[in-house]
């Protein structure tokens, strides 16, 4: 089978694999486009492009418009209004820290997602093409009308940037905004204007982009995202910032998804065959791990405010709040209803998880975007261990351990690159752990879940609920006390110079790779034993629980729960896992929007620092960070000069 | 004529110009002297509207544009070249001497500019942030050529470059004096400064404390006030 194929074999692959690539490419370039001009990569990128598949699909086929009609409506609803809208968040970031970009296009990502299933449902809504479909004969393959359609698309709109980019003014102006938009301004040209046009532009190409690929996979709001993270591998390729090499990334991805497809399909290890769709993964880990990092320039952070350090509290205020605390937690199964005592249950085990992601991100500044990954190896190796006879508590142990290697090898692109490319890198990894080894005989196997019964401990049985939640309370308040003791320690000492300012703490003489290596394995730590516990409420671990989507929905309730290392866990988990026990959230409607809330929320949390005095402080804040001109000059200079 | 009536200014930190009023007349050239930290930056920022002013007005050619934006300011002629290097350091020069240029000049704006700075023509298409601290000093102030303003606000444009880049960028400044473009100076080469101003004003905490012709101005005063400063 990996013999030199025929061109009449191969043909009609390389076709769609150009048409697909074509489609991932014009999607690419909006992402490539906006995140050059304005320093916000747009993780929300794919769930734009889903808005725009469903508002066409709602104008077409519930409205009965004409396609071009439909069409045209939903590059201006999506591509156009979304596009300036977009344009305003991305203003009120421009000074937000890197933690902070990303929270808010999570928060958009989640709420877009949330949306949309509420109104139009979470199952796939089949759709027919609107473009031609006549074949034409070329070179003894059958091409589609419609293929051809779509790359003379990807191609106009590929030259057409470029070229504007070289040749026009405003194209110059669109590469310079990002770093200096006061400079800009002060050249004539407004920096809104050009910010506008930016994300105008990006956000219609994903609105173009999730119009191709309705027909081809239906409408669905997790296929569509997960899709256009295809485009990511794209924009890998073009280094996040060449457009060119941004279309021909999509091409290659397009073409290589297909072709390997084809030739792979032959094998019997699902190992090789999941290489195919998941290729696009690959190639963004293999730029993140191999191309220098000098080249991979992460834009608009030169205003970047830092962010404010987390307030630390006397040992004595930590006791007394903790002890109050653990009071009411103990009294909880006591007073609630015994339906409810589950939900509890889950909440401490998403303290833990929330925990460990506010751990990472609020003490050392680094995002992750895979916490659920942890969570899910942390379970199915509870669940395995169990199975093996392991003491329950010793399973536990393991479970958390197990995580750990993974968390260090998340860590290194945490070590060559910074801030936003962790994020991605982050974001990739999850998916393709979830893809490539949730339903594995290694995690939770072909029935998409694991036993994880519960325990007998010192001779009791706690195999109730209640026995369970004080268990689990009781693990947590361990877990509390493992992140008190990081953050008392030098150890937290150097997390929060990391997240103040990592060349400082280098040039310190602190070791930062290990530190940024040990934060990762702690909190990788963490999350397998709450992912372990969150899989002991239902007795089974299934894979569904630890959904990538959850990740992104923890990273934007954690945003909105203030910044403390035990209390914003303990409060972000409430409102994400308990609050629907109680009548009016456990609501149908309240339900179905609840994703909705997050990301309102989580946007709202990132930008309220940017909505008020932007523009006063532009090319001040440089020399904030410069320190003082007047300190940086030299004085004596100054009366010589002035005696003369 | 570009004058500020009354500019009350300032951050979040606080009030930093106090009712201050200034007139560059046309085809002149104006020096604006004063201490570290006396408010000549932000005097500059409020001219060009980077710094929205908290009262007073200013009046260019006789339109009231108090509030405007700095590209609207550059577009009726203002060119403010700022503390610092002035220049896009990712984009080349080429790119940079673009975006200056008036969209009328445009493409032509790097040949212009290299007969001004024959250094910049050279170096066309190289990187701006790799060019030499002189360089890109000379690439900041091509602006105040290729965009063809009627004002041009310079901070301390000499600042930190080698005495032979300053009598360099002194003659452009006279050259461009002689072509009858209008500047405001804030520069640290008091004498310098004053060779080449037609009036002077000095600004100390906030406040204009002079104003006049170059000739009215003796050593002492200046010294007085940049003292004052000090001393406090
Ligand atoms: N962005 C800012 N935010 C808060 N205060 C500022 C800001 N920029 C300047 N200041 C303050 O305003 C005052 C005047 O600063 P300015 O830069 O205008 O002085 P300057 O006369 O240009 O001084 P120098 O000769 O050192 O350049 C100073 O006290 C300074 O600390
Ligand atoms: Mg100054």
């Amino acid at each position: 089978m990996w013999g030199v194929p025929s061109v009449n074999d191969l043909g009609p692959v390389i076709v769609t694999g150009i048409s697909d690539g074509a489609v991932y490419a014009i999607c690419a370039l909006g992402l490539v486009l906006t995140y050059k001009t304005s320093g916000v990569f747009n993780f929300a990128h794919g769930a734009v492009a889903a808005a725009s598949a469903y508002v066409f699909y709602q104008f077409r086929d519930r409205d009965h418009m004409p396609w071009g009609l439909a069409a045209v409506l939903a590059l201006l609803v999506v591509g156009v209004i979304g596009g300036l809208l977009l344009e305003r968040m991305s203003y009120a970031l421009a000074e937000a820290p890197t933690v902070m970009r990303v929270v808010a296009t999570v928060g958009l990502l989640v709420g877009l997602d949330s949306l949309l299933t509420a109104i139009y449902g979470a199952s796939t809504i089949a759709f027919k093409n609107f473009l031609p479909q006549s074949p034409t004969r070329v070179g003894g393959v059958n091409i589609a009308a419609s293929d051809f359609i779509t790359l003379a698309l990807a191609i106009v709109a590929t030259v057409g940037l470029y070229l504007f980019f070289k040749r026009s003014r405003l194209g110059v102006a669109m590469q310079a905004v990002v770093d200096d938009p006061d400079l800009l301004s002060m050249q004539g040209i407004s920096p809104v204007v050009v910010r506008r046009l930016a994300w105008t532009i990006g956000s219609c190409f994903a609105s173009v982009s999730g119009m191709l690929l309705a027909p081809e996979i239906g409408i669905n709001v997790s296929y569509l995202i997960l899709l256009i993270i295809v485009a990511y591998g794209a924009a890998a390729i073009g280094l996040f910032s060449n457009l060119p090499l941004t279309f021909a990334g999509g091409i290659i991805i397009g073409v290589g998804i297909n072709v390997l497809g084809q030739e792979l399909s032959g094998s019997h290890s699902i190992a090789i065959l999941s290489l195919a769709p998941n290729l696009p993964f690959l190639v963004l880990f293999a730029v993140m791990l191999f191309v220098p990092s000098r080249l991979l320039i992460e834009q608009g952070v030169r205003r970047v405010r830092r962010l404010r350090p987390m307030p630390t509290f006397k040992p004595q205020t930590v006791g007394v709040s903790m002890a109050c605390f653990a009071l009411l937690a103990i009294i909880v199964p006591l007073v609630a209803p015994a339906y409810d005592i589950n939900d509890y249950t889950a909440g401490l085990a998403f303290a833990v998880l929330f925990m460990s992601l506010a751990l990472l991100t609020w003490t050392s500044g680094q995002i992750s975007l895979c916490q659920m990954a942890f969570a899910a190896v942390g379970a199915s190796t509870f669940g395995h261990a169990l199975a093996a006879g392991f003491p329950w508590l010793l399973a536990l142990l393991v479970a958390g351990l197990i995580a750990m290697p993974m968390g260090a090898l998340v860590a290194i692109p945490a070590i060559r690159l910074s801030g936003i490319y962790l994020a991605i890198a982050t974001f990739g990894f999850g998916i393709l752990v979830e893809r490539l080894f949730f339903t594995s005989f290694l995690m939770f196997g072909n029935q998409y879940a694991i036993r994880t019964p519960r325990p007998h401990l010192l001779g009791l049985n706690l195999t109730g609920d209640k026995g369970y939640y004080y268990v689990t309370l009781s693990l947590t308040a361990l877990c509390c006390v493992l992140v008190l003791l990081v953050r008392r320690s030098r150890l937290g000492r150097l997390l929060r110079g990391l997240a103040d300012s990592p060349t400082a703490l280098a040039a310190h003489g602190a070791n930062t790779t290990i530190t940024r290596v040990f934060v990762f394995c702690i909190s990788a730590f963490l999350a397998g034993i709450g992912g372990a516990l969150l899989a002991g409420v239902t007795q089974s671990g299934s894979e569904a629980t630890y959904d990538f989507s959850v990740s992104l929905a923890m990273i934007a309730v954690l945003a909105f729960c203030w910044r403390l290392p035990i209390l914003s866990p303990f409060i972000a988990a409430f409102l994400y896992q308990v609050l629907q026990v109680y009548p009016f959230f456990r609501d149908a409607t309240v339900l179905k929007y609840d994703g909705v809330a997050f990301g309102i929320l989580a946007i709202g949390v990132a930008v309220w620092p940017g909505l008020g005095s932007i523009r006063s402080s532009g090319r001040a804040q440089e020399r904030d960070q410069r320190g003082s001109p007047v300190l940086a000059r030299s004085a004596p200079v100054h009366r010589e000069k002035v005696l003369t | 004529m570009l004058e500020l009536r009354n500019i009350t200014a300032g951050y979040d930190t606080g009030t930093v110009l106090h009712d201050v009023t200034l007139v560059v007349p046309d085809n002149a050239v104006v020096a604006l002297l004063g201490p570290n930290g006396a408010g000549k930056t932000t005097l500059l920022r409020v001219a060009s509207g980077l710094l929205r002013s908290r009262s007073g007005q200013m009046i260019l050619d006789g339109v009231d544009v108090t509030g405007q934006q700095p590209f609207q300011l550059a577009r009726r002629g203002v060119c403010h070249v700022p503390e610092g290097r002035g220049v896009f350091a990712a984009l080349s020069v080429a790119d940079n001497l673009r975006l200056q240029a008036s969209a009328r000049v445009d493409r032509a704006a790097v040949d212009e500019a290299a007969s001004v700075f024959p250094r910049l023509g050279e170096r066309r298409s190289q990187r701006a942030g790799t060019l030499s601290g002189g360089e890109q000093q000379m690439l900041a102030l091509s602006h105040a050529y290729v965009g063809d303003p009627s004002y041009v606000l310079l901070d301390e444009v000499s600042m930190g470059l080698a005495p032979k880049i300053i009598d360099e960028i002194f003659d452009y400044l006279r050259q461009l004096a002689g072509q009858g473009i209008s500047q405001l100076l804030v520069e640290q080469y008091v004498s310098r400064a004053l060779e080449l101003a037609d009036y002077v004003y000095i600004l100390n905490r906030g406040r204009i404390t002079f104003a006049g012709e170059p000739q009215e101005i003796s050593s002492e005063t200046v010294l007085r006030s940049y003292l004052g400063a000090l001393a406090s």
